[in-house]
């Protein structure tokens, strides 16, 4: 008999972590709603899923990033480009006063998503989860190297695409 | 692995904080689902064919996910040879078998093509005969004694 979960607390330490994640993917807010809904019930209906889990986070970001990936394929099959779903307006990153800030932040959020995903979710986790490369590739069921890889394209096109204004900034 | 300034930067945006009337909704619909009984698993044969075939069409599209467009045209390409295949198959079977006999012309032209053989190789002569095997020995005793009595 598995014992219940205590969704709560689940919630509380790991809801940020999954919304970020999951926002990075959709880009919308009703989307990472219904994925983040989807994943408390799932573990509400099977509470033996986290049944001998080391890492609860990890488990988690899993999850959230399957589910994320079943909802690209399923959009993928109904729209022409997953870019038409990417290119959603919804903001990334907290809002800002600043100026600089809130342009670099628009920009960082648009270069992301032009990212494709598997770069992104690497991307993802290593800068904001400071997750290590084994922890993405045991996450993300990859090879270390490639793991290593994605991140390294993907942080490349960001910095292609964000230097000039990254310079900008900090010229200043 | 040391990052640099521009990873540092990066790292440094925050991102957005979940709604937090999220949770309420979230989690009582969690509770909800955990109350209510799951729905049972397929007994009847035809839903656990559907079952079968959901779960096939599953892992066959996580397995060609990665370049739909690439299998699909593979595919088309394969159903294109074997549509010649079967078309070139029956060509030839019709070929083979819609005219099994020689036509009067071209009977004809055997003919005409024998006589000049025969009169290019002259008369027709018969085959040196064979060479007749020799006699089988008869009893010792008929035969003429070789060497003389001592």
């Amino acid at each position: 008999m598995a014992v219940p979960v205590n969704l709560e607390r689940l919630y509380d330490e790991h809801s940020q972590a999954l919304y970020g994640l999951l926002m990075n993917f959709t880009r919308n807010e009703s989307d990472t709603r219904d994925l983040l809904q989807e994943l408390f019930v799932k573990l509400a209906q099977r509470p033996s899923l986290l049944e001998g889990v080391r890492d609860e986070r990890a488990f988690l970001l899993r999850l959230a990033h399957n589910l994320a990936i079943d909802l690209f394929r399923r959009r993928g099959t109904r729209e022409e480009k997953h870019e038409q779903w990417v290119n959603e307006t919804a903001a990334l990153f907290a809002a800002t006063s600043e100026p600089d800030e809130r342009t670099f932040r628009e920009s960082l959020s648009a270069a992301l998503g032009e990212l494709p995903a598997e770069q992104r979710a690497v991307v993802h986790l290593k800068l904001w989860e400071d997750l290590t490369f084994e922890q993405i590739a045991e996450l993300l069921d990859l090879p270390l190297n490639t793991a290593a890889s994605r991140y390294r394209y993907g942080l490349d096109k960001l910095r292609q695409r964000l230097r000039p204004l990254y310079d900008e900034i900090n010229e200043i | 692995m040391k990052s640099d300034p521009f990873e540092q930067q990066l790292r440094r945006q925050p991102l957005r904080d979940v709604p937090p009337e999220w949770r309420e909704t979230i989690l009582s619909a969690a509770r909800q689902a955990a109350e209510s009984p799951r729905p049972p698993r397929p007994t009847s044969n035809v839903s656990a064919w559907r079952l079968l075939f959901s779960t096939l069409n599953s892992q066959l599209s996580t397995l060609l996910w990665p370049a739909p467009r690439a299998w699909g045209g593979l595919a088309a390409v394969w159903l294109a040879i074997a549509g010649m295949n079967l078309a070139t198959r029956d060509t030839a079977a019709r070929i083979s078998g819609s005219d099994p006999l020689p036509s009067h012309q071209l009977l004809l032209s055997l003919k005409e093509q024998e006589r000049l053989l025969a009169e290019l190789i002259g008369p027709h002569e018969a085959p040196p005969e064979t060479k007749s095997k020799p006699a089988a020995p008869g009893p010792r005793s008929q035969s003429a004694p070789q060497t003389g009595s001592v």
